[in-house]
């Protein structure tokens, strides 16, 4: 049972949920005091002491029942105990009429017998169940499973045995009953085959650490992602941001240095009789403050999508932040990141703003934010570009340019261009660059992690 | 219940809770049971106004602990949350007994004899005395074994989740002037979170995890029958089914029970025999508190006021919202 539980909870690992040793401890302690006779309260020690985080719940309640499945096949029924002598004879002669494998099939169905472990294993080696390692697949391996026990032929035969007990004059009521209960075991058979399919997934998956998969995802270009990687960086992306701003807390209450702070310092000052030997000074509320600009162009499609994933991060840790899309003209998406969960929300922007054909035109909306959204901007916000810079040979506004970046603490800005590519063709990279405090390239996570670490601490 | 206020079973913590109106779901007592057995904070987390404090408070009288509550906000410190020093009063009494330190001096031959004889006497101004006590140091110290509920844990900064941490592994808290004072009593500890931002791993790592959601219509129902025993029971039936179909609608605030529960009393208070339409224009803003969702509410009310109540996924919902 409990390398059971230690497999369970790899799987869980495996399918992204962080669960760290003193929680599987916890688990652990959790079904010692509950015991595993109640299936509820075994279910709920696990969730509780594992799972931490509502968004996660949904894949432990896929996992559990594949894990924790008692492992009795799923109810099978047998048709032939209803029949008299004589009927059984009938059916026996017309059984012989099928080939070997095919006979085998239908007399498992007629007795009601479930696949053993060892036929279960056969089938699997057969469709190469080893090499799989993803949920998605369950269906198909299942369904390939099928195909090798011949479940279509199966399924005529069984017609054809109904048609020759007919013929053979059984009773309707006794063959109605019969063909219920033959399906209803076909059902159980493939159940069967969907819960011992799951389970090996799962455990190919638990076998698999996640870490290896990130740490090649480190370096990779983003421009050579599958969806699948995007989905990881996304959630990366969401943890880098989150522990960057715990660091970003700590910092923020170490730094002193402002105003004198009276109550704190007659706190401090208790014991020397309040006399002030130790001056407190108020925090220096330098909390960050971001507007945010992100090219969601043709050009920049690769990775506008984990782009907008890292603006919601963002948003969702520093709470002044303004965040705005172009392509050609700017559009305030700070609403749509605030309502809703990451993915949707970043579809959402996506979807409103479709990017057509070289009609970037970062110029015109500078121009627009210039115009609309100045207030956004004063002397405590840091300006953030995220864009490839590539004009398409229109107006940069430079002037504009400039004015932001004076009204702003620091601008910086993140291309994900390599940088001896900056300046080519439409490119106005190298025309903006003198104006920002920092330019970064991010082409990969770990370039990224640098620049977000750059920005919530060094400014 | 022992004098130590145990519960010996799941079943037996749901029933204690029952008895204080509250109606606890199995995976609800089973998780506070093994709070309890464990020694372990419970997290509490859901859209507002599904029960999480009242959970805590309903422990408490369960328990027949005193119930002491650490509301979160932007800004909390250990000032507000731990201790503080209370400087006027240490002033006043220094005022006060001026005569009577001169009178100790006076007798004093060198400097440095009057300064060992103040020395003496600083246990006076350092104790607990003058030691103002914020909810959690009470909690530590109490004599009676307590609950304490530090309410929407989410609302207060990064860094204080990470001081709470240190006092919640080992409940004791040091005091510079006084020493260590560790727990008498281990309280039950319940946190609550509304999932305004994300909580710190090593926070979550340390507690057990209950989410809460909004329930079942049965459930509810059960929730209003129980607190709002006057409401007919047809009306009631037809107010929760209301109720689990605006949740269903895309609204900026879904209403929670306690919302529930002020309209069916609001109902009651006007005598409604069914719910009409001048009912529900009357009193639909009792449920819902922003203008754009009653407008809306009222829309689809009206058009598809025959359609069927359906059952729709409020986790969703909920977890979109966030």
């Amino acid at each position: 049972m409990d390398q059971r539980i230690v497999q369970f909870i790899a799987a869980l690992r495996a399918q992204g949920v962080r669960v760290s040793l003193a929680e599987s401890k916890d688990a652990f302690d959790a079904i010692n005091e509950m015991g595993i006779q109640d299936r509820e309260h075994f279910r709920v020690s696990l969730r509780s002491t594992l799972v931490k985080d509502a968004n996660d719940q949904p894949a432990f309640d896929e996992l559990f029942p594949l894990f924790f499945q008692t492992d009795q096949p799923p109810a099978f029924s047998n048709p032939m105990q209803n029949l008299t002598p004589e009927q059984a004879k009938e059916l026996a002669n017309s059984l012989r009429k099928f080939t070997q494998q095919l006979r085998q099939m239908l007399e498992k169905l007629m007795q009601g017998k479930p696949l053993s472990q060892e036929e279960l294993r056969q089938l699997g080696d057969l469709v190469n169940l080893d090499e799989v390692s993803d949920m998605r697949f369950q269906e198909w391996k299942s369904r390939q499973m099928e195909q090798a026990l011949q479940f279509r032929e199966v399924q005529q035969a069984l017609e054809e045995l109904m048609e020759m007990l007919r013929q053979m004059g059984m009773d309707k009521d006794s063959m109605e009953q019969m063909r219920e209960q033959l399906e209803g075991n076909q059902q159980s058979i493939q159940d069967q085959i969907r819960q011992f399919v799951g389970q090996r997934i799962m455990e190919n998956m638990a076998q698999q650490t996640r870490q290896e998969k990130l740490d090649g995802l480190y370096n990779r270009p983003f421009n050579s992602l599958s969806e699948e990687d995007m989905r990881l960086l996304q959630k990366e992306v969401r943890r880098l941001a989150a522990i960057l701003r715990t660091r970003l807390a700590l910092r923020l209450k170490r730094a002193k240095g402002g105003q004198l702070d009276v109550k704190s310092t007659m706190r401090a000052n208790v014991k020397y009789g309040y006399v002030p030997v130790e001056l407190k000074r108020r925090d220096h509320t330098l909390k960050p403050r971001i507007v945010i600009l992100c090219d969601i162009s043709t050009s920049m499609r690769h990775c506008s999508e984990l782009m907008l994933s890292l603006l919601f991060a963002i948003q969702d840790q520093i709470s002044k932040t303004h965040a705005f899309a172009y392509i050609d003209h700017l559009e305030y998406i700070s609403p749509d990141l605030n309502t809703r969960q990451p993915t949707e929300a970043v579809s959402q922007v996506l979807q409103r703003m479709p990017s057509g054909h070289y009609n970037t035109d970062l110029g015109f909306s500078l121009e627009n934010l210039n115009r609309d959204y100045l207030d956004t901007i004063d002397p405590h916000s840091t300006f953030i570009i995220v864009g490839d810079g590539r004009n398409n040979y229109n107006d940069p506004h430079l002037d504009t340019f400039r004015l932001l970046t004076r009204r702003s603490r620091a601008t910086i800005w993140l291309n994900p261009e390599t940088v001896s590519l900056w300046g080519t063709g439409d490119s106005d990279m190298l025309k903006y660059a003198p104006f920002c405090s920092r330019a970064f390239q991010v082409s990969n996570l770990g370039q990224l992690a640098t620049a977000i670490d750059h920005l919530l601490l060094n400014q | 219940m022992d004098e130590n206020h145990r519960f010996r079973s799941p079943q037996e913590l749901k029933n204690a809770l029952a008895k204080q109106m509250y109606i606890a779901s199995n995976e609800i007592s089973t998780i506070l049971y093994l709070s309890q057995q464990l020694g372990k904070p419970l997290l509490a987390e859901g859209p507002a106004g599904v029960g999480k404090t009242e959970l805590a408070k309903a422990l408490a009288s369960a328990t027949g602990r005193q119930l002491i509550r650490l509301q979160c906000y932007e800004g909390l410190d250990e000032t507000k949350a731990l201790y503080e020093w209370e400087y006027a009063k240490q002033l006043l009494y220094t005022q006060l007994l001026r005569d009577k330190l001169q009178e100790t001096l006076s007798s004093a031959g060198s400097l440095k004899e009057a300064a060992d004889k103040i020395a003496a006497e600083e246990d006076v101004f350092f104790s607990m005395r003058f030691l103002l006590q914020r909810p959690l140091l009470r909690a530590i110290l109490s004599d009676e074994p307590t609950v304490l509920l530090v309410d929407e844990i989410d609302r207060a900064d990064a860094e204080f989740e990470a001081f709470l941490l240190e006092v919640l592994s080992d409940f004791q808290v040091s005091v510079p002037e006084l020493g260590t004072l560790a727990a008498i009593h281990h309280p039950l500890v319940v946190l609550t979170s509304n999932n305004t931002r994300e909580l710190s791993e090593a926070l979550k790592r340390r507690c057990l995890y209950l989410f809460i959601d909004y329930p079942s219509i049965e459930q509810e129902l059960a929730v209003v029958r129980m607190k709002v025993p006057e409401l007919a029971p047809k009306m009631a039936q037809q107010a929760v089914e209301l109720v689990h179909r605006l949740r269903g609608l895309d609204l900026r605030k879904a209403p929670s029970i306690s919302e529930t529960l002020d309209w069916a009393k609001a109902l009651v208070t006007l005598n409604a025999h069914n719910l009409d339409e001048t009912t529900l224009e009357s009193t639909l803003s009792v449920l819902l508190k922003h203008e754009a969702d009653l407008q809306r509410a009222r829309k689809k009310l009206t058009s598809s006021s025959s359609s069927p109540v359906r059952r729709w996924d409020d986790t969703d919902q909920w977890r979109r919202s966030n």
